[in-house]
Formats: structure tokens, C-alpha cells, sequence
């Protein structure tokens, strides 16, 4: 993906120190999904599909109004719909935009060998560059909301740019702009978490939601799509978003003290071994006979 | 609409009922939600299914489908029963206060008073007011106490609505309806008037055999709460498609010419017997002023046929009034198919329609066209209309004894064509095209415009019985076989064939002129226009219909220099409502229009809806094209076809005999038709499920099912029930079902559901289901093979509304089963 | 008397030496994958996507010479008691006190445990490897598995590099013809007494 003018601050499977890094002088953008008033119109897959060319895949009815069961490697953008009853006997519809959630400390990029094929720009987009991707997946298994997604023909991975062409041209992203009733907004992320603060108070003061709030994780470090939801005691109804997202433990188990616990012991048994030489040398064979 | 989309930001409470606007609007839909946002406005919504609305909804209420009268009624008897109305608005804008004659009957009984059994409709001579051709004017009582004033009889004919009689009826728990009738009267809590309500509808309204009536029991509710007129009130009519108020203001229905002007009939033996017939005559009481627009009509009628016939429209020939059809009969869509059916309506022209799929009945349509002799179909897509000689289920054989020349004829799509839409604000606004024509595709105008042209040469060759009106059209284009369609909005728009001054004004438009508003037209032949209302949107001053001004100084969303709308660029019609009789408006904080003393006028950021220099003191009404000039509670005479109030008739299937009056259960002037096709069936032949269509946010339509796009986001047709009745047939969801009316079959997949529940009407355990219809047997999974390739109207009835002539596509009885 | 005698038939060798390429090119593409200051490996074997296109197929191959390695070895490999006394003197191996060592058949104690450390870790790194190979097959729900499969992939590819790296150093630095026998196949008649006595007395019938 175009990058214009951003520039990087992370760099997965990155040896050395990050070219961009601190370089410039760059605000924290963010998405803004306000789940109680999105209507499930599905303009923002259009969009997302349109402005990136992505190709028609084959969708299947499955007894829903949403479109697949989960993104795909060519579909970023998917409206979960959830039908949640309530203890009074009436339900509600949840709608919720699924997207990659451009996390702050993004698992996918912590997982990834690959240098350079997933960066977090300086506004904290993160960003997979197909061109470096060797496709071993592993960004799946550090995502904890199940984003990246696999192409099995070019053996690349795929998942939402947050329009990082669009928005290094000083636009917004192009769901954004195709949404109709406002749900979605972009902007830095003080003004998205102010206007998410806002509204879920206007919610829990006016519209009998006791229980709104703003979905921005802090175990994955905050993201950079954040989520006023009806109830924020309660995001797995919305289609499966974590309650407490992380980066998975086995990858931090992996890429921290398993890495440095390797990296000791390889190194302790070359130095060993050479030791061990220096010291008792080579057997002789005795020739008694 | 009377008030327009962004003007639903400015509300406070919004009931969306018979319409689905999150789904079939989403882009107007943004100002609902701005409402909820800005405004904490309340919405109730009110459905048969929980649709994308209601997920966004305060409150959501299941209804039956076919009983809104209930509802709407027994929110009139709440909000006269807890005093919850407007009194001011009410005496001094809408005709509470008029008495109405003797001899008017209510239906207590199912029929009003002047019933001809024998003939089917009503003689409506009983449905008018007291002291008609008194000198001194209509009988009237301010204090609304006399047993037969509007007030008193309207109180009277919902005191049956009780919330009981809504339960039995709607299906609506009488707990739930009172909540939902507390919630939208609140807005008149202890005679409060400033705060401000709206009714947003659309064809859930329409697609009934009382389908007037209800809008009219919206309209009822809304003037007892003084909404009309409004910033943020209103009676709301979401259009259904991007033209379709453009298409009705330009005569898109048989029986009007543009700018709803009447057509003629054949009793019209001349244009002042026309005239006379269809100019109405002030009749109020003496303490009312009416202004009484339509009087104007004759101005509105010349400047037309100026219009239409140029030179040859004079003053000796009656404007050639002679050249217009007279009607004898109605005409509207199913009589045609029904026409087609019968054998004496030889060919059609389907223009951008696909009448067969669009139904109701769709089959018989399919078997009226193999009666025609031609065929001619304007579209982008093979459709299910041009290809009705292969519709599922036809055999080589029958196919061979098809004789029917099928014409097909590149059209145009939208982003191909320049030209207007007005939009359900009545807003008039320019687009350009976006694409160039690909392949043979020409522009509509050209099309019909070589038609039109061919036929006129086939008329000066051969005569003809009358070739008169073809021959004399005026057809004055610089390039005659394709018009410009700006060429088009300026004759639209109408301009002065002489010099006409205006001497209060002391101004003068010179002959050739554009006309700047409807005002200046006259009735003498100096002035031309193709339709009165949208006269002022091309003018000297340009293309009012191209006009990008984004200001709004009132914050009020009027944008008055955004596009144009009729009339006159009102945005809020009917806006001397949102003053008090004194000219002060109801609310300090959303002043649309007030009476300026100084200036002796009305001004504002919205353009008066009324006489602009009437005083308040003269008492002049503020709906100003009714001949009373106040709102109607009642509407006389011939307004209506089925009644001056509007009662609840059960649909023509129904699961119930009609609780309020089992006797009379529908409509008893609704249209059936009575062909071997036309069926309608009962539960006790087993037809025991209601079935409503509707459409789909992800499709427009039957057009979108070519798209790749639209597919791929609901690919596949299915139908809606309730988990409840899916246990009962042992289906799950995905799993086909076939549903059954009296007229056809649909089988497609099933989406089991809690979002439509299981009702208790009259007693009885009643399910709805629902389909949507956006699916035939042309388009992308139709193709694939991924349908059962039979429209969902081949389920539908052929009964239709008597005033409008909607059918109803809501509300049918349908049998299901597994397949 | 000083034939040599042979050690390593010609399929032990090449079984060997299939192994043995095989698992030098996973540990270096595996190596490439692990760390990022390790990435220039791929870099040098063609490239990131090639490295992991090759990486599974080479692990594949290392699996079966593995069982392979066992069909033939596992009477060989079988753990006595003899090894189990061997092993408690394993410190005067270390020290180079062979003579201290008591006599030992065709594979002391440690060559065994190298042997069924490498079939074990082997095994593991087959099956996590399976899941690693094609993530997209697991579902969602079952995303403990690709967890199990990262942790238990490196963690036994660990093993294995320290096994290797003992495994080189003994088979050439320290017991001299040991890397001569693996590809020749024949050791001398006094390496034999001196490393593996019982064998050689069992071979030569001395």
C-alpha cells in the first residue's frame, strides 16, 4: 500500500533501530464506530470494496443479514449482526463494523517474522506491505480479533489499510466518507475519544443505555478504531469483539522470554562446546593391541 | 412531505410507521439520527418485522400488517381522551370548529351514511358541512361542543379505538400501545407547544386497500397536535424512489396533467365547464379568511396548454382544450394489466418498469402480455418484463402460441443521463452525467422523442382520426430528435409569450422571458408553463435547480439557496402553522416564518407558505390550498372515495373478521378485479399466515440483482419467519420453504427469526412472515440457478386502494410449508 | 589385524546425510524466522517467501528420515542397563577418563539420547508444524491450537538446535574418525575398541 508522506515508527521482524521513528511530528488518528446508530446499511463494505478495487468474492445465505460470516482476504470491511434479546423480552439488533482495529501494540506485528511486512505508522496505522510478506500467518495468530487474512493464491495476507492512501493525502478513509448517518467519524484520537465520551454519556443520560461506553482497549495499548456500544459490560454480543483484548500470551511467551531464553542457550552451547575443547580436547584412541 | 429531510433534525419525537426508512433511505435517514443526537428526539417505531429502524428505535412496537388505522386511531382517542392536543392550532387551523350537516352518519356499523350497495361506492352528498350556502358562511362552535362539530365527531368515531379494540385489532399489547401513545403525546403534555413531532411513512402506508386513509390518520394526528406546518413535523411521505415525487408532479398517474391539475373528463364539454368543475370555491365560516390557491387554477390550465400546443392553444379555440384525452374510466396500473388480461388493451410501453415483477399478481400480468400484440420494453437490463415468454413453468408448446412482438430498447442509467430529481422534500436538483452512453444506449428524451416524431410523421401521412393534438404539439427543440433536458426544465419552468407587468410590484417580464414564479402566470395566453409548480425553478437568474449554496443562517436546514422546491422554494409547507394566530411562532427556537408589523408582511429564513401581506387579524387559514383554508379533521364531499374519517378495514385477506364491525370487514369500495386470476383466499381454506413484502437495503428494486455488488452483499432470495413457526414446520434456517397464496407460489430459503414474533390478533394466534422482493428469473443467482425463479408478487392481490390506486402488497393470507 | 571395520552402511549414511541436509536447512530458515538479526539467512537462501515455501517440505523430509533413522536404529538404540551403568560414569566421558568408562556397544547412552530427543522433538515439530503450515484451516474457536503450536514449534526446535549443536561437536572435534565414519563409513579397529568395545568384540567376534 501507497504510504505518502507517513512514516514508520514500528517494523515487524525488524533488526536495528526504525527509520521513522520519532521523526515526525505526527498526530494519532482514529475511527470512530458509534454501534447505536449505525444501521447496518453495509455502505461502508461498498466503499471499502470500491475505493480498493478488492474482487467480487461468492457469499452464501446463512439465515443473517450479514454479508459473510467473517472478513475476508478481499472483503476488510464487515457488518456483524447480532440479534441479542433483553431481559424485558424485547431485543436488540447490534450492528458493528468489523475492521482491523489498528491497535497500538498490535499483536499482528509483534508475531510477524517478516521484516518490514507490517508497519504501525507515526498516526498509528498499521499497515501490512504484501511486497515483504512471506505468508506464514503468524499475524493471525497474534491478532486477537481474528483481522488478517490469508490469500491463498499469492500466499500474502490482507486486512484494512484504515485507507492509508487516502489518509496520508489528508482525507478520510473511505468508509467514512460513504457512511450516511454519521456513525462513522475521523479524526485525531483525543477528538474521537472526546466525541465517543460524549456520546455514550448522552446515552447513558438520555436513551436508557446505564451501561454505555467507549470500546479502546487498553490491553492491546488503546486502538485506533474505537467503539461507543450500548453496553461495554458486554462486547461479545456484538459479534465477538474481546471483552479484554491482548496480545495472545503464547506470543509474548514466544517473542520475549522463549526468544531471549533461546537465543542464551544457543549461544551458551557454542560457547560450551568451545570450552569444553579448550579444556579437555579431542578423545585419543588408544591403540593396545 | 410536507416538511422535508433535513427538517427531521429539528424534531423532538418521531413515530416511523409503515416505512423503513434505516433500510429504503439510509442516506435521509442521517437527520432521524441527527435528531437523536442533537436533540435527544425520541423514536418509536412501528412494524411488523424489527427491521435496521428499529435497531435503532426508543421504542419498537410489532404490528399486524393492514392495521395502522387502529393504531393511529387509538392515538387520536389518547391524545383527545388526556387532553393531549393543540386547542389553539386546533380551532383556529383545522376545521374542529365547523359543524357538519345532518343526515351524516358514522360507521359504527362499517359504512358511512350514502352507501349504494348495488353500485359499490357512496353518494357523498352527507359528507359536507352545515351552512353551505348560507350567506353568512359555515356553521361553526369555538367551543367545540356541538355533537355534530368536526371535533365532537371525530372524538366520537374514535372513541371505539380503545386500547382494548388497538389489541384485538394490531396485535399490539395494550401496555405497549399505551406507552407508545403516552411517548408521542408527550410532546402536548399540560398544552406545552413548543415542542414539535413528526409521522414518517412510506409505501407500509401505501401498499393497503385503505391506503389514503391511513396516510390520512396520520395527518389527523398530526394537526390535533399542531405538527403541521412545523419545523420538525409534519406528515412525512418517504418517496420510494430518487423521482418518484418528480414522476407525480409531472403527471406520472392517469388522472392528472402536471402540477396536479385534473385531467378532463367527457362531462367536460368545454374548457370553462372543465374549469368550473375543477376550480374550487371558498366555503368557511364568516370569522376565516380563506386565501383558496386553486383559484388560480384557470392561470395554471392556459399557461399549460401554452405549453403543451404553443400557437395553437388561442383564446378562440378554448387553448385547444379540445386537443386533451378526457378519461371516461380509471385507468390506473392493474386496470391496464387487467385491460391487457382481458384482451382490449393491445400493447404497452414499459418504459423503465418491470410490470411483471413489480405485480401484484404477477402471473396475470405474464398472461396478459402473451394476449398483446406488442411489446415494447426501455431498460439496462434483460428483465422479467421483456422475457415473460419464458417465465418459469412455460412449455415449448405454450411457448409457440405466444404472439407478441417483444421490442427491446437500450436505455440509459441513471449516472448516464443529466436532468433533475426532486426528491421526497420537493426539492428540484441538478445532476450531471457521470458516464458516458455505453453501446447502442441512447437518452430517454431520444427515444421518445424519435417515437414521437415517427408517429407524428405516421399522423401527417395518414390523417387519422384526430390528428390534431400530435400535429400541433409543440415540439420547438434545437435538435427536435434529442432535446436537451435544461431545453426542457425552461419550458417546465414556463416563460412570458408577451410582456407581462405586474403592476403592484411595478415590474415587467418581457415576452421570451423565464418566469420567475408562479404568480406571474396568466390566464389570457401571455404565459406558458409546463407545470405551475415548478414554475420560479429556471429562471432569468439561472438554473434555480442547479444552485450548490450551502448557507443555512437559520440553522434550521432550510439552505434556501440549495437546488429549488416547490412551491416557491418553501421548504416547510403549510408554515403560518408554526406561528399562534397572532403570527408569533409556537417555538422562540426554531422560528421559520413570524408576522413583521412594521413591514405589514410575513418574513423569515423559510418562504411564506401564505399570503405574504396577510395580517393575522384577518384570520386568513393557513392551508391555503384547501377552500377552507384550515387543515381537515373532516374532509367533505368528494375528497375522498371511502370516507371522511378514516376507519379501520380489515385487508381483503384477512385472518380476522374486522373486531370493530365483523359485518363490514374491508373496504367496501376497494377495487377487486374479477378475472379467472384474480382470487383471494380465506383461512378456512388454509390461507392462514400474513404475508408483507418489502425491499432490502441491499438492492434496489429488481434491478441490482445484475449487479455483482449488490449480489454479493444478499445474494440469494429468502423469506422471514418467526423461529416459532419455523419449529412448528420443523424448518431451519437456509432450509427452502414454499409459500402459497391463492394466486401462486414462492419457494426460496428461510431466515428463521426472533425479530418477527408471534401475534394474538382478535384472540387468535396469528404469524406474519416476510419477503422481499428484489429477486425474478433474470439477474446474476437467477441465472446461476440459485432461485426458484418466480417473482414474489405472483403472491400478492390485484385489490387496490380507491383513492390512490395502490394494491395491497401488505397484508395478504399465504399458506407455508417445508419443501 | 588393522582392517577397518565397518561402521555405517552405505543407507545409514545417506540416510544420515538426508537428515542432516534437511535439518541444516530448517534450523537455518527456522533460525531466519526466529530472530530478526538472524534474517539475513533467508535472505541468502533466495529469499523470505522461498525460505518459508521450502521450510515445511525440508521439515517433512527431516520427519520421515527420522522414522526412517528408527526403523533402522531402534534395536540399536534400545537403552540397557549396561548404558544406564555407562551413563552414571557420563563425567569421565566428559573428561576424556575413557578408561575409567566401562565397555559400550555400537551407541553409548548419550548418542541414544540424541537419537530419540531428535524422533521426539521431531515429532513435535512435525505436528506443530502441520498447524503452522496451514493456519488458515483452523478455525477461529480453535485458536488455543495455533498458540500451542508457535510455543511448542520453537521450543522443541530449541531442543533439536542444542542436541545438534553437542551432536556436531562430539561427532567431529572430540571423538576423532567419528566424521570419517559418517561418510566413509568404516572406523579403525583400535577406534572401535576404544569408543564402543562390545561392538567391536561383537563384529569382530575378538
Amino acid at each position: 500500500m501507497s504510504s505518502g508522506n507517513l512514516r514508520v515508527q514500528k517494523i515487524s521482524g525488524h533488526a536495528g533501530p526504525v527509520a521513522g521513528e520519532g521523526t515526525q511530528r505526527q498526530e494519532q488518528v482514529c475511527k470512530l464506530i458509534d454501534t447505536t446508530t449505525c444501521i447496518g446499511c453495509k455502505a461502508c463494505e461498498v466503499a471499502c470494496m470500491e475505493w480498493n478495487d478488492l474482487p467480487f468474492g461468492e457469499t452464501v445465505f446463512d439465515n443473517t443479514y450479514q454479508t459473510m460470516p467473517e472478513t475476508r482476504w478481499n472483503y476488510w470491511n464487515l457488518i456483524k449482526f447480532n440479534e441479542h434479546p433483553r431481559e424485558d423480552g424485547s431485543m436488540q439488533w447490534l450492528m458493528r463494523k468489523d475492521q482491523c482495529m489498528h491497535c497500538a501494540d498490535p499483536g499482528c506485528l509483534a508475531a510477524c517474522p517478516a521484516d518490514n511486512a507490517i508497519v504501525q505508522y507515526q498516526n498509528g496505522i498499521v499497515d501490512f506491505q504484501q511486497e515483504y510478506c512471506i505468508g506464514c500467518q503468524y499475524c493471525v495468530t497474534g491478532c486477537p480479533f481474528n483481522i488478517p487474512k490469508f490469500n491463498p493464491q499469492t500466499k500474502k495476507m490482507f486486512k484494512c489499510t484504515l485507507c492509508t492512501d487516502r489518509v496520508s493525502q489528508g482525507l478520510e478513509p473511505a468508509c467514512i466518507k460513504a457512511c450516511p448517518t454519521g456513525c462513522l467519524h475521523f479524526g485525531t484520537k483525543d477528538d474521537m475519544k472526546e466525541l465517543a465520551g460524549a456520546r455514550a454519556q448522552q446515552l447513558r443520560e438520555h436513551s436508557g443505555y446505564a451501561n454505555a461506553g467507549v470500546y479502546d482497549p487498553v490491553g492491546v495499548g488503546g486502538t485506533s478504531v474505537i467503539y461507543v456500544l450500548h453496553d461495554i459490560t458486554n462486547p461479545e454480543a456484538y459479534g465477538g469483539l474481546p471483552s479484554d483484548p491482548r496480545v495472545p500470551w503464547a506470543v509474548r511467551i514466544w517473542k520475549q522470554p522463549l526468544k531471549w531464553l533461546g537465543n542464551l542457550a544457543m549461544i551458551g552451547g557454542l560457547i560450551g562446546v568451545t570450552m569444553h575443547y579448550l579444556r579437555f580436547g579431542p578423545k585419543k584412541v588408544k591403540d593396545d593391541e | 412531505m410536507t416538511n422535508g429531510w433535513i427538517d427531521i433534525k429539528n424534531t423532538d419525537m418521531m413515530l416511523i410507521i409503515g416505512g423503513n426508512p434505516a433500510e429504503n433511505h439510509p442516506c435521509g435517514f442521517k437527520w432521524p439520527i441527527e435528531a437523536k443526537r442533537q436533540r435527544n428526539a425520541k423514536m418509536i417505531v412501528v412494524d411488523p418485522r424489527f427491521t435496521r429502524t428499529a435497531a435503532t428505535a426508543d421504542l419498537f412496537v410489532q404490528i399486524r400488517a393492514g392495521a395502522d388505522i387502529a393504531f393511529l386511531g387509538g392515538m387520536i382517542r389518547y391524545a383527545v381522551e388526556n387532553n393531549r392536543v393543540a386547542k389553539d392550532y386546533l380551532i383556529h387551523y383545522t376545521n374542529a370548529a365547523f359543524v357538519v350537516q345532518e343526515g351524516f352518519k358514522l360507521p359504527e356499523d362499517g359504512l358511512f351514511s350514502g352507501f349504494d350497495a348495488a353500485k359499490g361506492t357512496y353518494d357523498r352528498s352527507s359528507w359536507s358541512y352545515e351552512g353551505v350556502d348560507r350567506p353568512g358562511g359555515l356553521a361553526y362552535d369555538l367551543a367545540l361542543e356541538n355533537p355534530r362539530s368536526v371535533y365532537q365527531l371525530l372524538k366520537q368515531q374514535y372513541s371505539r379505538y380503545t386500547p382494548e379494540m388497538v389489541e384485538r385489532i394490531t396485535g399490539i399489547p395494550k401496555e405497549q400501545f399505551l406507552k407508545a401513545a403516552d411517548l408521542f403525546t408527550s410532546i402536548r403534555k399540560d398544552g406545552d407547544m413548543k415542542k414539535v413531532a413528526t409521522i414518517l411513512y412510506a409505501v407500509g402506508f401505501t401498499h393497503h386497500s385503505s391506503a389514503t386513509q391511513t396516510i390520512r390518520t396520520a395527518a389527523i394526528l398530526q394537526l390535533l397536535l399542531g405538527n403541521v406546518g412545523r419545523a420538525g413535523g409534519g406528515v412525512n411521505a418517504l418517496r420510494g424512489h430518487s423521482n418518484i415525487q418528480g414522476a407525480t408532479d409531472m403527471a406520472g398517474v392517469f388522472d392528472i396533467l402536471p402540477g396536479y391539475l385534473k385531467m378532463p373528463n367527457p362531462a367536460d364539454t368545454d374548457f370553462k365547464a372543465y374549469l368550473e368543475r375543477i376550480t374550487p370555491k371558498v366555503a368557511k365560516p364568516g370569522p376565516w379568511e380563506s386565501y383558496n390557491y386553486w383559484s388560480n387554477t384557470n392561470k395554471f390550465a392556459v399557461s399549460l396548454l401554452k405549453a403543451m400546443y404553443g400557437d395553437a392553444a388561442k383564446k378562440e379555440n378554448d387553448w385547444a382544450f379540445h386537443y386533451l384525452p378526457k378519461i371516461d374510466r380509471n385507468y390506473s396500473w392493474t386496470e391496464i394489466w387487467d385491460g391487457m388480461y382481458a384482451g382490449h388493451v393491445k400493447g404497452l410501453l414499459a418504459f423503465g418498469m418491470n410490470g411483471v415483477a413489480i405485480g401484484p399478481n404477477a402471473q396475470k400480468n405474464i398472461n396478459a402480455l402473451k394476449k398483446a400484440d406488442w411489446l415494447v420494453v426501455c431498460e439496462i437490463y434483460p428483465d422479467e418484463t421483456s422475457e415473460f415468454w419464458k417465465s418459469p413453468g412455460i412449455t415449448t408448446e405454450e411457448m409457440k402460441q405466444i404472439n407478441t412482438t417483444v421490442y427491446r430498447l437500450p436505455g440509459a442509467g441513471f449516472a448516464e443521463k443529466d436532468g433533475t430529481f426532486v426528491n421526497s422534500a420537493r426539492w428540484l436538483q441538478w445532476k450531471s452525467a457521470a458516464l458516458p452512453l455505453p453501446g447502442m444506449a441512447k437518452l430517454d428524451q431520444e427515444i421518445l422523442a424519435r417515437i414521437f416524431l415517427k408517429v407524428r410523421e405516421l399522423y401527417k401521412k395518414e390523417g387519422g382520426k384526430f390528428p390534431d393534438p400530435v400535429l400541433n404539439a409543440s415540439w420547438s427543440y434545437t435538435d427536435p430528435h434529442n432535446p436537451s433536458l435544461s431545453e426542457i426544465a425552461r419550458e417546465i419552468n414556463g416563460r412570458a409569450l408577451a410582456d407581462v407587468t405586474d403592476p403592484k410590484l411595478n415590474q415587467t417580464i418581457k415576452a421570451g422571458q423565464q418566469l420567475p414564479g408562479f404568480a406571474w402566470l396568466r390566464d389570457d395566453g401571455s404565459t406558458m408553463s409546463g407545470n405551475w409548480l415548478y414554475c420560479g425553478s429556471w429562471t432569468e437568474a439561472g438554473a434555480m435547480m442547479q444552485r450548490r449554496g450551502t448557507e443555512d443562517p437559520s440553522g434550521l436546514g432550510i439552505y434556501p439557496n440549495w437546488g429549488w422546491s416547490w412551491p416557491s422554494n418553501r421548504r416547510v409547507l403549510y408554515n403560518r402553522a408554526s406561528c399562534d394566530p397572532a403570527g408569533v411562532p409556537w417555538d422562540p427556537d426554531r422560528k421559520q416564518i413570524w408576522w413583521n408589523e412594521a413591514q405589514q408582511k410575513w418574513v423569515g429564513p423559510d418562504v411564506p407558505d401564505f399570503k405574504a401581506d396577510s395580517p393575522p387579524k384577518d384570520h386568513m387559514g393557513p392551508f391555503i390550498m384547501n377552500y377552507e383554508g384550515v387543515g381537515r379533521l373532516f374532509v367533505p364531499l368528494a375528497g375522498l372515495a371511502d370516507g371522511p374519517f378514516p376507519e379501520h378495514y380489515e385487508p381483503a385477506e384477512s385472518p380476522v373478521a374486522n373486531p370493530l364491525h365483523p359485518g363490514q370487514s374491508t373496504n367496501p369500495i376497494a377495487k377487486k378485479f374479477h378475472s379467472d386470476m384474480d382470487k383471494l383466499g380465506t383461512v378456512a381454506e388454509g390461507y392462514n399466515i400474513v404475508c408483507t413484502t418489502y425491499r432490502l437495503t441491499e438492492h434496489y428494486h429488481y434491478w441490482t440483482k445484475n449487479n455483482p455488488m449488490n449480489v454479493q452483499l444478499m445474494p440469494e432470495p429468502f423469506v422471514e419467519l418467526p423461529a416459532e413457526l419455523a419449529d412448528d414446520l420443523g424448518l431451519r434456517g437456509g432450509e427452502h420453504i414454499k409459500v402459497t397464496s391463492a394466486r401462486g407460489h414462492y419457494i426460496a430459503k428461510a431466515m428463521v427469526t426472533r425479530r418477527i414474533k408471534p401475534m394474538t390478533i382478535d384472540g387468535k394466534k396469528v404469524y406474519q412472515i416476510g419477503i422481499p422482493i428484489h429477486w425474478g428469473y433474470r439477474g446474476i443467482a437467477e441465472d446461476e440457478g440459485k432461485t426458484a425463479l418466480t417473482p414474489a408478487n405472483m403472491l400478492s392481490p390485484a385489490v387496490t386502494d380507491p383513492n390512490a390506486y395502490t394494491p395491497e402488497f401488505k397484508g395478504f393470507l399465504v399458506k407455508v410449508e417445508k419443501v | 589385524m588393522n582392517d577397518p571395520i565397518l561402521r555405517y552402511t552405505l543407507v545409514e549414511r545417506v540416510m544420515h546425510w538426508i537428515a542432516a541436509v534437511a535439518f541444516c536447512y530448517v534450523l537455518a530458515t527456522g533460525l531466519a524466522f526466529y530472530s530478526p538479526h538472524l534474517y539475513w539467512i533467508a535472505t541468502l537462501l533466495g529469499g523470505a517467501p522461498t525460505s518459508r515455501f521450502w521450510h515445511p517440505w525440508l521439515g517433512v523430509v527431516f520427519a520421515a528420515t527420522l522414522f526412517w533413522m528408527l526403523k533402522a536404529w531402534l534395536g540399536d538404540m534400545r537403552i540397557t542397563p549396561a548404558d544406564r551403568k555407562w551413563g552414571d560414569s557420563m563425567q569421565h566421558y566428559i573428561r576424556n577418563e575413557d578408561e575409567n568408562l566401562p565397555p559400550i556397544d555400537r551407541f553409548n547412552i548419550g548418542q541414544k539420547y540424541f537419537f530419540w530427543g531428535m524422533l521426539w522433538a521431531g515429532i513435535v515439530l512435525l505436528l506443530s508444524g502441520a498447524v503452522l503450515w496451514f493456519p488458515e484451516l483452523i478455525p477461529w474457536s480453535l485458536r488455543g491450537l495455533r498458540f500451542a503450536a508457535v510455543l511448542l514449534h520453537v521450543s522443541s526446535a530449541l531442543i533439536t538446535i542444542g542436541l545438534f549443536i553437542i551432536h556436531v561437536y562430539m561427532g567431529t572435534a572430540v571423538v576423532r574418525g567419528g566424521f570419517t565414519s559418517i561418510i566413509r563409513g568404516e572406523v579403525s579397529p583400535a577406534w572401535a575398541r576404544t569408543h564402543h568395545r562390545l561392538w567391536f568384540q561383537r563384529v569382530t567376534g575378538k
